[in-house]
């Protein structure tokens, strides 16, 4: 498909009204004491709440809601006394932009997006014989009878690989985790808020080599919900809104368990593909970001993201960390909140949060300055999406 | 935490009889002339739903590998090794790598299979050639 003949029918239709969240580091001490504060739709109903009262709308507007992968929709919809007149259960990317379809095609209004996760407190293992998620990812069970389990060692084998290919070193995969904590260093919302330089990250052990612990996402209860609605109406509300110029999804998914897509071409593919859909609709390119947000259950996230979506060349994700940056304190900034790292591990959806609260304006000590456009990727088990937000 | 466990799904137990018979056979669609892996209903090349079992050489390249430091399952006591292999008849398989390891980097090396007993089942894994 030639750049003319892709889909600009969503920029600037859609916006993020409202965002609210549950409080991540009260509850991540709760469970560490052995207390259970919520479940999973009890994080959600908390963020919910926050969300609405941010975007300063009263429930009785909402006619159309999102309910995240861990909680029953009829159910959300039951705890919330929400009848809607449209729905889906869908993760934080493919919410959004279901949501801004169902908005530009009239079937509803006003969509709530509400998540909630007592992954902690629940001890979802995210790998070993009980592996979540294997029933909908054969890759994550598929090769257990060679002890090859987790998330985390999908990653581990990608970078290392990636690590061939490029020259990227164990010390230039560090540079993420000190970046984003000290991120979460500036940020009030972040679980891990303790500067770490290279040296301690290179001093943790290893998880699966060559992930070092601190490549490792947290894993935390709590709820994130966002208000979406027309960025017409959202421009008449309460707060400045956060408007959808690009959005775009490709997947990845041939030869997923045999992990090709990973090994071969590290979804280079999908995020070509990604970029031009989402750069073309929004009408700015990568050097029009002022700072991004990427998916980050893994630190590897990060430089296959710049190299995938054209911020630097393939091969030049160490230069770029070496001599760019990708901190609040010089370069492009990257995960301005800390990320899974190191704010909360919301499976994408805190993302959106940092991403609206930076083009408002509203972050304080870890603002990026004059933030125009923010871009969200994320590049999870075979599919490659991103938002474009801006003013 | 509990044992290591197989997928068996409705297209999986013929090979991995033919695993125990230490005669690893893949899928193989005469259409497209294309082995698959994990075993699957259809050929995705060419949709075709006829397929033979064809025993593969065992023969392959080390594509990537890691090393397990934290401990997932009982019956595998950390550290050890994972590795992906392309088969040189094309798929991409993970196994272990028994035997010497290299030095350095392992992508690249050339690999055959070798069958072990893992209680009591017979699994493929993989050594340097």
């Amino acid at each position: 498909m030639s750049k003319s003949q892709l889909s600009k029918a969503l920029s600037g239709v859609a916006a993020i009204a409202g965002v609210g969240h549950s409080d991540w580091i009260a509850d991540y001490a709760a469970v560490r004491g052995g207390a259970k504060p919520h479940d999973s739709f009890g994080y959600g109903a908390i963020a919910l709440k926050r969300a609405l009262e941010d975007a300063g709308i009263d429930k009785s507007e909402i006619d159309g809601l999102v309910s995240g992968p861990p909680t029953a929709h009829e159910r959300m919809c039951e705890v919330l006394g929400i009848d809607p007149s449209w729905g889906a259960q869908a993760d934080a990317m493919m919410g959004i932009q279901a949501a801004a379809m169902a908005i530009h095609a009239g079937m509803c209004e006003v969509v709530a997006l509400v998540y909630g996760n007592d992954q902690r407190s629940a001890a979802v293992n995210y790998g070993g014989s009980n592996a979540a998620g294997g029933n909908a990812f054969l890759s994550y069970i598929y090769h257990a009878p060679w002890g090859f389990t987790s998330q985390g060692a999908l990653y581990a084998i990608m970078l290392r690989r990636f690590m061939h290919d490029t020259g990227f070193t164990e010390a230039d995969m560090g540079q993420v985790a000190v970046a984003q904590r000290l991120h979460a260093s500036l940020n009030p919302h972040a679980i891990m808020q303790k500067r770490v330089t290279i040296e301690d990250y290179l001093a943790t052990n290893y998880v699966t080599e060559p992930l070092h612990l601190l490549d490792y996402c947290l894993i935390n209860d709590g709820g994130v919900a966002f208000i979406m609605m027309s960025a017409e109406r959202a421009r008449r509300g309460k707060r400045k809104p956060a408007v959808i110029h690009g959005i775009g999804r490709h997947d990845l998914s041939r030869e997923a368990t045999s992990l090709a897509p990973r090994l071969t071409n590290f979804y280079r593919p999908a995020q070509a593909k990604v970029a031009e859909q989402v750069f073309n609709m929004a009408g700015v390119g990568p050097k029009d970001m002022s700072c991004l947000q990427i998916y980050d259950s893994f630190s590897v996230h990060i430089p296959l993201a710049l190299e995938g979506y054209g911020y630097c060349g393939y091969g030049e994700a160490a230069k770029f960390l070496r001599e760019t940056g990708i901190s609040l304190e010089r370069g492009l900034p990257v995960n301005t909140s800390g990320g899974h790292l190191s704010e909360s591990y919301m499976q994408g959806w805190n993302h959106q949060v940092e991403a609206v609260r930076q083009i408002r304006g509203e972050c304080g000590d870890r603002q990026v300055p004059d933030c125009r456009y923010v871009h969200y990727s994320s590049d999870v088990a075979g599919k490659a999406l991103s938002i474009i937000y801006g003013h | 935490m509990g044992h290591s466990s197989r997928v068996l799904g409705h297209y999986d137990k013929p090979m991995w009889d033919s695993i125990a018979r230490k005669e690893w056979a893949l899928q193989y669609c005469p259409e497209s002339a294309r082995f698959r892996y994990p075993p699957s209903p259809i050929c995705p090349d060419s949709l075709s739903m006829n397929y033979e079992w064809r025993p593969i050489k065992g023969t392959g390249e080390i594509l990537s590998w890691a090393i397990f430091h934290r401990k997932y399952f009982d019956d595998f006591p950390p550290p050890y090794n994972t590795i992906a292999v392309r088969l040189d008849e094309g798929p991409i398989v993970v196994s272990n790598l028994v035997g010497p390891e290299p030095e350095g980097d392992w992508i690249g090396r050339r690999v055959q299979v070798v069958y072990a007993e893992h209680d009591g089942v017979t699994i493929p894994k993989m050594k340097l050639v």
